[in-house]
């Protein structure tokens, strides 16, 4: 699509350790990926794949053991911490927990204006005016909602207004972390479309992290899929779920529960859990529960490669397309 | 619906061959500071031995707390309930605590959505497991771990005897919901309620713990009420499923006969608003505008009308009854303005958009 183009946000060899006891978990161990604007990226994998610390990784909450990130070409690590402040208006985050996002004691004028009064950009009717806005757009009415405090408002709602939030400052990317995992199916439709419309009335590019492998298809041009700390598979979101070439691909695809009676519950057991990160297997870390692994995969790790275009798989004996 | 129902006796010469689990007019109240909420409001079902009911709703939607009432377990300071739960020939309702006591575990058994908070923190998981074996059989000490390794093993847990003697924080989220499992077992239940039993796991575990009560269930001959919020969980894994909104059920129906032409307006926009990995990527979900209705000041008509595509002015002033589809006695559903049978499940139909 805009290949030749400069990606927007790029990640590289990122790797983000933690130390626990003696002991050093390497949460992501050296991931890289490019987002290019106006896109939107899905990263989805199991609980402790390290998805989440990526999200936290780039922004710089966490921060990064090693390896690069790129804002439009320039570098978020190595920032000091005023050109960090700075470079973060261009990159928000949404988190998971709408309500403990929010500061419970201030009114939702206040919280959604909170980045123009630190950044000092708008004043008064400006400023009165920018929230409005804002409010409008995550669908809020301003009258009703401005003067109210979060715990006035449902779940739901409460994601609206973190929405409003990250994007009064007009970012460029925003990261979303399970924003939608907390949130009832109906409920989750409306912000689930309400981020495609803010998507293309604010030219956002997304990196969308969670773990329903269904949520992830409907908003992601490209879907990523993390295992234990490294990239398995990167590819368009069509040709990821209907040709998924990496086993552990196919592996959580075959597990993804539809409602409809008429499909048949042909899993792909895979059997056990994924090991601890504190000591990952040798070379493939998948290869302890891969039903297709060989003596290779325990030697050799397997890099990210193209098996076809823009389709990238890291797996010594992938399952190619016909 | 009316209240008097709840007094009727049931002939006990039905008792082996007929339901399970009979549920009439149930009607759970919480008084709280705001005023009295009803969760659960004029529910009746019937369960059959051996059967599989999904409940699904949203938060809210008074599934959980008719799980908790069937069990008995709920608080009973500020809770008041009418109608029946009959369990075989047990009242639930209004059952002393001694009498619960007998049924629970041994009878009736419950797997909650969290493990971690669901199992006691400091009690190694044999003693979690033998407890109920222990008070409702005659088993000894050495017997009772053994059933216990023996269930640990039933529910896929690697290296039984030595789990046995792990704490709960020593395991991992999956295999914390197999213990809750395993002890539901321990006494063979003829009802086991599972409670979203694998919401908050990942996918390919779900997987493995459906997949492990479905093969159990079928197994053990008991029968199942799997709540849930998910209707892709329920899809293939059910024999009937009931809908709940606002504490009523809206619509119940065999599984097959459900998805395939259902009638009630909010069973179709739940399904359309559930994101799938069959559509393309950004295919736009139909969103179900607002949100559902405070039950301490319910509207006076249907209580999906305000949100409901198809909603007239019957809707908004008169509660529709649960009634019977013409074409099959076993599908019920509350609505004036039921879906055409055939296309109600399509995701094409134009008519829903807004």
């Amino acid at each position: 699509m805009s290949a030749e183009t400069a990606p927007l946000l790029s990640v590289k060899d990122l790797t983000v350790s933690f130390k626990k006891g003696r002991q050093v978990v390497q949460a992501v161990a050296g991931i890289s990926f490019d987002v290019y604007e106006g896109e939107t990226l899905g990263l989805v994998g199991e609980s402790g794949c390290g998805k989440s610390t990526t999200g936290r990784a780039i922004v710089r909450i966490e921060e990064p053991t090693s390896g690069e990130v790129l804002v439009a070409g320039k570098r978020l690590t190595g920032l000091g911490r005023g050109e960090l402040r700075r470079a973060r208006t261009s990159i928000q985050m949404i988190f998971q927990d709408p309500v403990s996002s929010l500061n419970p004691r201030r009114r939702v004028n206040d919280i959604v204006a909170e980045p123009i009064d630190i950044w000092k950009t708008e004043t008064g009717d400006q400023r009165a005016a920018t929230v409005r806005e804002m409010l409008e757009a995550v669908g809020l009415d301003p009258d009703v909602a401005g003067d109210r405090y979060p715990r006035e408002f449902s779940g739901g709602q409460c994601q609206r207004i973190s929405i409003a939030r990250a994007l009064v400052m007009k970012p460029k990317v925003l990261i979303c972390d399970e924003m939608v995992s907390a949130l009832d199916v109906s409920v989750q439709a409306q912000i689930l479309n309400l981020v495609e419309d803010l998507k293309a009335k604010y030219g956002l590019t997304l990196v969308f992290i969670a773990h329903d492998l269904a949520v992830v298809k409907n908003v992601s041009d490209r879907v990523a899929v993390m295992y234990l700390g490294r990239l398995c598979e990167v590819a368009p979101s069509d040709d990821l779920y209907a040709l998924p070439a990496h086993p552990y691909t196919q592996a959580l695809l075959s597990a993804v529960v539809e409602p409809d009676p008429e499909k048949a519950t042909s899993h792909v057991t895979l059997t056990g859990e994924p090991p601890s990160p504190i000591n990952p297997p040798s070379g493939c870390r998948f290869r302890t529960r891969c039903p297709s692994a060989q003596e290779r995969c325990a030697s050799e790790v397997p890099e990210l490669r193209e098996i076809a275009p823009r389709h990238q798989v890291a797996c010594h004996f992938p399952t190619l397309r016909p | 619906m009316s209240n008097e129902q709840s007094s009727i006796a049931f002939p006990s010469t039905e008792e082996l061959s007929g339901p399970l689990l009979r549920v009439k007019d149930l009607r759970t109240t919480f008084s709280t500071p705001r005023g009295s909420l009803t969760a659960v409001d004029g529910v009746s079902f019937e369960l059959g031995r051996g059967e599989t009911l999904g409940i699904v709703g949203e938060s809210g939607s008074g599934k959980t707390v008719l799980a908790r009432s069937v069990m008995g377990l709920l608080p009973r300071s500020n809770t008041t309930q009418t109608g029946s739960i009959l369990f075989e020939e047990t009242e639930i309702v209004g059952a002393q605590e001694a009498t619960l006591r007998e049924i629970w575990g041994a009878k009736i058994a419950m797997v909650f959505q969290d493990p971690m908070t669901s199992l006691n923190p400091v009690v190694r998981i044999q003693r979690q497991i033998t407890e109920s074996l222990r008070l409702h059989t005659s088993m000894d000490r050495a017997e009772a771990k053994a059933t216990a390794i023996s269930l640990l093993s039933q529910v896929g847990i690697p290296s039984p005897a030595e789990r046995v003697r792990a704490y709960p924080f020593q395991l991992s989220g999956g295999m914390r919901q197999r213990v809750t499992i395993a002890i539901a077992l321990a006494c063979s239940p003829r009802l086991l309620l599972a409670d979203e039993p694998t919401t908050g796991l990942d996918v390919t575990v779900q997987a493995q713990i459906l997949d492990l009560l479905s093969s159990l269930q079928s197994a053990r001959q008991m029968a199942v009420i799997l709540v849930t919020h998910d209707l892709g969980v329920v899809a293939t894994r059910t024999d009937r499923i009931a809908v709940m909104y606002a504490g009523h059920i809206v619509e119940m129906a065999s599984t097959k006969r459900l998805f395939a032409s259902m009638a009630m307006p909010y069973t179709q926009a739940l399904l359309r608003s559930t994101p799938r990995i069959s559509q393309p990527s950004h295919t736009r979900l139909i969103a179900i505008d607002g949100r559902p209705p405070d039950l301490i000041n319910p509207p006076s008509g249907c209580a999906f009308a305000p949100r409901c595509t198809y909603a007239t002015d019957q809707c908004r002033s008169e509660r529709p009854p649960l009634r019977t589809a013409p074409e099959d006695p076993t599908h019920l559903f509350a609505c004036w303005n039921p879906l055409q049978t055939g296309n109600a499940g399509s995701i094409t139909t134009a008519k829903g958009e807004n």
